[in-house]
């Protein structure tokens, strides 16, 4: 190509839409072009919509959600019946080494107890004592650890994470017994006396609870304090657990529960409930996605069947207009251009329904409480932009595609 | 600025007409400025050879080099860099728009690449004597009349090369002098060659040279 040429081209035909309107037939189906206007708006209007609710989802149940890294906690203890009540019904090394080896479960750990008696006060301030289980659990398998969550031999403070249900628990009988009621964040500046006593001695440690639990119903401990405590006061380290807490990818795998059903294990679903309900919410909402999607490829569609019978008819006209020098790309361009004011509005318009349903949302659904905001995620405006540009290329292209055609 | 052409064959000519050409298999050269007539009887390929140049028709061997660029090798959007800037045409079958005036379908022509305003397509009308058929549609003008619509739409945009094919066959005489007049005004306004294919050689178009098909 002559630089001449490449310069030419580079400078482009400047068209107006005014100059070729006369020649191109566009009056036509105009039942089809609002079809498809209506299609795209109801489509872009659901994706938006879909993809705010997904949005909203997870930041309303983001901290009660048990799961971790998309794995299910679960814990099982043997089950109890008449017939067994009075045999030992811990699990053995090869219990836990049996369930390790099923495919479906990711890990499993036992919760060691302690193994000497342990009682607990709070001190003066709150005139209360109780004798007090500890356990302990590899730290992967809490889904909260802060950093403090550690012992070194020696040391008189013990870091305690704390089930949160016990702490409500606690709420629910402590004013009947003169006591105050603690919040979650009050929680950790209460000092607990911790009294471990056994075979091998008293010794009295300060207890601070350093993190609550949703995950697991136990008052948890390091494990190498609980390993030298159980040899120190117990004197016994390798005692077997009665709960083995499992890492699952799916705690309602039908593998998974017919295998527990088969051993005889109990297991305490409760607290994988919530994560199904955000799942199950989440699979709908994408579901909705989907659908949106379709939609809108159905609406494009129908919109480029109508630019393809406009082009159609006024194949004659256009033929002649490339054959005096009129490019198709400037053609195409211009043409496309014409569109852009209807999907500008169409999409503003989805996008302002979008933010209105939010708002509404926000404001009568969830009365204004402040734990969902009331305007729309950025990403959702961002998205927005993306599909008017996506419309705008996609209609550029298929013009273009049509002209090169004739 | 000059067309070359190279040997060019159409494919669907017999072997003798080609042979007896002076233009098929042929090296010609046509440079700006120049006025070239090329006469032949009908079924020389006439039209072909305009088209071929106009990037129309592509069944032909050999080559057609404008400004030393292979026009074979063109793409649809330097063909319309080429047809706005520097090639106008005007056809044997005239291709005017027939629903629509004759005002648009000149105009439609200069708003491309305007060399001229919008008052000198009444000026040229006039002196084609078909200014009170501007706002007809094209269809309702009679053949002679589409004819002058025709050349005065080749007129509106800037061009190194006219081609034209049998131009004058509709008009009579004196139309055909008048046209022949404002052709030639605007060709040199703009140094331009003309390549003009007809039938028989035209005793008022001044030709530097004469090539039978």
């Amino acid at each position: 190509m002559s630089k001449q040429l490449s310069s030419a081209i580079k400078g482009k035909q400047r068209i107006s839409f005014k100059t070729i309107a006369p020649f191109l037939i566009i009056g036509q189906n105009r039942s089809s072009r609002i079809f498809s206007y209506t299609g795209l708006a109801i489509g872009v209007l659901l994706l938006l919509c879909s993809i705010q609710m997904f949005i909203n989802i997870n930041q309303l149940l983001k901290e009660k959600n048990p799961r971790k890294n998309g794995f299910d906690f679960i814990s099982v203890t043997k089950t109890i019946t008449n017939q067994n009540m009075g045999s030992d019904n811990r699990f053995t090394a090869s219990d836990i080494k049996e369930i390790q080896s099923q495919s479906f479960i990711k890990d499993a750990a036992p919760l060691n107890s302690n193994q000497f008696r342990a009682k607990a006060s709070a001190g003066t301030i709150i005139p209360f004592s109780t004798d007090l289980f500890l356990e302990s659990v590899k730290n992967n398998f809490i889904d909260t650890v802060p950093p403090s969550f550690n012992w070194q031999p020696g040391q008189t403070d013990v870091p305690i994470i704390f089930s949160a249900d016990f702490l409500e628990m606690y709420n629910i009988f402590a004013p009947a017994q003169g006591l105050p009621q603690l919040s979650e964040s009050s929680v950790g500046s209460v000092s607990i006396v911790l009294e471990c006593y056994g075979p091998g001695g008293v010794q009295n440690f300060r207890g601070t609870i350093v993190a609550l639990s949703d995950r697991i119903n136990s008052v948890l401990v390091p494990e190498n304090f609980l390993l030298w405590a159980n040899n120190k006061f117990g004197n016994s380290s390798n005692a077997p657990a009665a709960r083995v807490y499992l890492k699952t990818t799916d705690a309602n795998d039908p593998a998974l529960l017919k295998f527990l059903e088969q051993k005889n294990y109990h297991v305490n679903k409760d607290k994988t409930k919530f994560g199904r309900v955000k799942q199950l919410l989440q699979a709908v909402v994408s579901g909705l996605g989907v659908f949106a999607i379709l939609v809108i490829l159905l609406a494009m569609m129908l919109f480029s069947f109508y630019l393809q019978l406009m082009i159609a008819r006024s194949k004659d006209n256009l033929k002649l207009l490339l054959t005096l020098g009129y490019s198709p790309a400037g053609l195409s361009k211009t043409v496309a251009k014409k569109w852009i004011p209807v999907y500008t509005i169409i999409i503003l318009l989805s996008l302002f329904f979008t933010a209105l349903l939010q708002y509404l949302f926000q404001h009568f659904v969830l009365s204004g409480r402040e734990v969902l905001s009331a305007y729309l995620h950025f990403s959702i405006y961002l998205l927005a932009a993306s599909l008017l540009l996506l419309c705008v290329i996609i209609n550029y292209k298929l013009i273009k595609k049509l002209l090169y055609r004739l | 600025m000059n067309i070359h052409l190279e040997n060019v064959i159409p494919e669907f000519l017999e072997s003798e007409k080609i042979e007896s050409s002076d233009i098929w298999n042929k090296n010609i050269l046509v440079n700006k400025g120049e006025r070239i007539q090329i006469v032949a009887p009908s079924g020389r390929g006439k039209t072909s050879f305009i088209h071929f140049i106009y990037g129309l028709r592509n069944d032909y061997k050999g080559n057609i080099l404008l400004n030393n660029q292979n026009i074979g090798l063109f793409d649809a959007e330097e063909f319309a860099i080429t047809r706005s800037n520097s090639c106008s045409i005007i056809f044997q079958d005239l291709r005017l728009f027939p629903d629509h005036t004759v005002f648009e379908n000149i105009n439609i022509k200069r708003l491309l690449n305007p060399f001229h305003g919008e008052e000198r397509i009444k000026e040229m009308a006039s002196r084609l004597g078909i200014e009170n058929k501007l706002d007809r549609l094209a269809k309702t003008c009679s053949y002679g009349e589409q004819q002058r619509v025709a050349i005065i739409r080749a007129l509106q945009q800037p061009f190194d090369f006219l081609l034209m094919d049998e131009p004058f066959s509709n008009l009579d005489e004196s139309n055909r002098r008048i046209a022949m007049e404002l052709i030639d005004e605007e060709v040199s306004k703009r140094n331009a060659a003309i390549l003009l294919a007809d039938l028989k050689i035209l005793e008022f178009f001044k030709a530097d040279r004469i090539i039978q098909l």
